[in-house]
């Protein structure tokens, strides 16, 4: 290794990135994909377009109905359609849910007959389809409980006690897990065509010819990239704790070594993109696909790797935005830090992971022309 | 003048089949990827981890334990002690913990109320909620007080609630936007960096129909794409309900995919080089995807972002595929779907027209 030499090709790639204008995107993305999913992504069902048909239109069903408008997970309207209509309306994307409410209700829940309230969910959206109708029968079941009085005696309490999350808000689940794809994707994508672009201009030629060595040219491509988004680390632990308020229970130190460690990860993989690639129109979109997809899917935003099944669980454990986001939410939520030996068995990983590809990166790269 | 258009659509198509790996990319994403979304991942709580610690000696506890079973929940793993409970919760192996006192079962058989406690990892919400509300049910059942009130849900359009085709669906949506968008700005970028592009615009022949044969070409292959994944993966594999009109569907993608190449086009128009087509159409198309209500509905939104999203032509085609899939509308009530995916895609079009084919 020739520092001499390797310094000069980061100051030549470091001013190309300037010049270009490229270094405005460097911190704008990262920024921009943390707000728009931090305030875009909610996996709490709230406002659901409820349209409540009542045919029996006496106190019990409208005590009923109090209910649905006073809780925050429906937008409740009492409708006096008919249910095609209502049906059609669903269609059209215009409401979520249709109750029906039957004629007679009070009067058979009264004589203790039994009564079907008849709930229509619009199920195109399957996951929120599920959750509304929990909803409902929540709603129903407080409703019911609160009529009959004596009814909870001998009944199981339930003392439900939420770790990590009281108020369960959604930025404390959702962002930080965030950092976590931010960081894979925007470096990834910077980094894929550093490589592959000069192939295409004939530039590489350049490093054919000069006696500076793979891995000083693998160095050089990717120390300016992680030093201008290693501010990134800092930028978003602003937004995240300051902005969504997500509390901060962790060390800050580990908050950053984990982060560089990861940063070398994403930007090695871009370069092993650019490696293997002949035309930059493709390692594009070969970075695209292996980043933002896997990132989301198995960051644990959406679902908890332990709920995964075969294929998928197998998957999750082959990229690396698991094990951050594993030691991300640490952080953040719990503050174990590394007195776990799951943190440390997940760093470990994670250094592993990041030798691998760059070492993989430095061997697949040729040094003659093929 | 058909002639010429047809001579750059043929040559830009030639120069998309040649590249092996270019192609190889598009088939793959068209088909595996949408494959690998629709089949491994599932929003629906389901695989639920539950552990547990039992004091007392079984007997009613696991009379409990016994209605949590697949596909909502793994098996219930034993726990020798709260601590190890608390352990595995932090670790994330257990998503929700409880705990059964060693009064459980005395107080139970005595008909008083028995307090069970529960631990939730909240950081999972869906898969507690899901599961709180289960174990509330179970409570219920087990009371000595039966209420005379049911509740008969119908799940319209999708009856068993499956995720698989609708995230196959989303899935292809998406991936359709991202290449329309960066296939189309690469194929002007490319002549502007080997500086073709000029003299392209100095023949003796209209900029614009050159700009539209090109743009016809990558729609073309992305056309072809959609077709690929529809009838290999979409309604092959998952078996998609598909309540609307094929062809309704076909003319909206098509729509859809013009629009989207005008922002192409207009990516093409501000960037310089690919560095920069691959920045912006990130910072583009990021947005686009999630506003699109593909990940959450539009009006769960911050309402800065609902009115945002109104630009974005994904949302438009995103709940007209939907309605055409799953609710079957007629195509009367389509129309606001089509008139959307065509106004912001025109007004894209024109916008990136005017821009690319000025030549200084």
């Amino acid at each position: 290794m020739n520092p001499g030499v390797i310094k000069a090709y980061i100051v030549k790639e470091l001013t190309e990135l300037v010049r270009s204008r490229l270094i405005l995107m460097v911190y704008l993305m990262p920024t921009m994909i943390l707000f728009l999913y931090g305030y875009g992504i909610r996996m709490e069902v709230t406002h659901a377009r409820t349209l409540i048909i009542d045919y029996d239109q006496s106190r019990a069903s409208q005590r009923l109905i109090g209910k649905f408008e006073h809780s925050k997970y429906f937008e409740a309207t009492v409708a006096s359609i008919s249910e095609k209509e209502a049906f059609r309306r669903i269609r059209q994307a215009r409401a979520d849910m249709v109750i029906v409410i039957p004629e007679s209700f009070e009067q058979r829940l009264l004589q203790a007959q039994r009564v079907q309230i008849g709930v229509f969910v619009d199920a195109a959206f399957p996951s929120r389809a599920s959750t509304m109708e929990s909803y409902v029968q929540g709603v129903v079941m407080d409703a019911a409980s609160a009529a009959v009085p004596g009814m909870s005696e001998g009944m199981i309490r339930l003392n439900p006690r939420t770790l990590f999350n009281q108020a369960m808000r959604d930025e404390d689940a959702i962002v930080p897990g965030l950092i976590g794809l931010v960081l894979l994707i925007a470096p990834a994508i910077l980094a894929a065509l550093l490589i592959v672009k000069e192939k295409e201009r004939g530039t590489i030629f350049n490093f054919y010819a000069s006696p500076i060595s793979r891995g000083e040219f693998i160095a050089a491509k990717l120390i300016p990239v992680f030093l201008l988004h290693s501010l990134n680390i800092f930028i978003l632990f602003l937004w995240v704790v300051y902005l969504f308020e997500v509390p901060f229970r962790g060390s800050f130190l580990l908050y950053w070594g984990a982060s560089e460690l990861y940063l070398i990860i994403s930007i090695s993989i871009g370069i092993l993109i650019s490696v293997i690639t002949r035309t930059q129109i493709v390692a594009m979109v070969l970075t695209i696909i292996i980043t933002i997809i896997p990132g989301f899917l198995y960051s644990g935003i959406i679902m908890p790797i332990s709920s995964m099944s075969g294929m998928s669980q197998i998957e999750a454990h082959m990229f690396p935005v698991m094990y951050y986001n594993h030691i991300l939410y640490d952080i953040f939520l719990v503050g174990q830090g590394i007195s776990s030996d799951k943190t440390e068995i997940y760093l470990a990983v994670l250094a592993v992971y990041a030798a691998v590809l760059a070492v993989l990166g430095t061997l697949l790269l040729r040094k003659e022309l093929r | 003048m058909i002639k010429i258009f047809l001579s750059i659509v043929g040559k830009e198509l030639l120069a998309f089949i040649r590249s092996w790996q270019l192609v190889f990319m598009v088939v793959y994403a068209f088909s595996m990827e949408v494959y690998i979304a629709g089949s491994g991942i599932e929003i629906k709580p389901r695989n639920v981890a539950v552990g547990y610690v039992d004091y007392t000696g079984g007997g009613m506890s696991q009379k409990i334990l016994s209605r949590l079973h697949s596909p909502e929940f793994i098996a219930p793993r034993r726990f020798a002690s709260h601590e190890e409970l608390s352990k595995a919760i932090f670790d994330k192996e257990i998503i929700v913990g409880m705990i059964f006192n060693p009064e459980f079962e005395k107080e139970w058989h005595q008909g008083k109320s028995p307090r069970l406690d529960i631990l939730l990892d909240a950081t999972a919400a869906a898969q507690a909620y899901t599961t709180l509300n289960y174990l509330q049910n179970i409570a219920f059942r087990y009371s000595n007080f039966d209420i005379p009130l049911e509740i008969s849900t119908h799940k319209l359009f999708n009856e068993n609630a499956d995720n698989h085709s609708f995230m196959a669906l989303t899935e292809m949506l998406s991936i359709t936007t991202m290449l329309s968008v960066i296939l189309t700005a690469v194929v002007f970028v490319r002549e502007k960096e080997h500086g073709t592009w000029d003299i392209m615009l100095l023949m003796p022949i209209n900029p614009k129909l050159i700009i539209l044969a090109k743009t016809f070409s990558q729609v073309v292959i992305v056309m072809a794409g959609i077709v690929i994944s529809l009838g290999f993966v979409v309604l092959g594999m998952f078996s998609t309900p598909m309540n609307g009109s094929f062809w309704a569907f076909m003319l909206l993608s098509f729509l859809y995919v013009f629009a989207s190449a005008g922002i192409g086009l207009f990516i093409a128009a501000v960037a310089r080089d690919m560095m920069q087509v691959a920045q912006l159409s990130v910072v583009v198309m990021m947005p686009m995807i999630f506003l699109s209500g593909a990940w959450t509905p539009i009006y769960a939104m911050h309402p800065v972002l609902q009115a945002l999203s109104l630009f974005s032509p994904l949302r438009y085609y995103i709940e007209g595929s939907e309605s055409l899939f799953y609710r079957g509308t007629e195509w009367i009530d389509l129309c606001p779907f089509f008139m959307g995916v065509t106004v912001v895609g025109g007004l894209m079009y024109w916008v990136g027209f005017r821009k690319i084919g000025r030549l200084f």
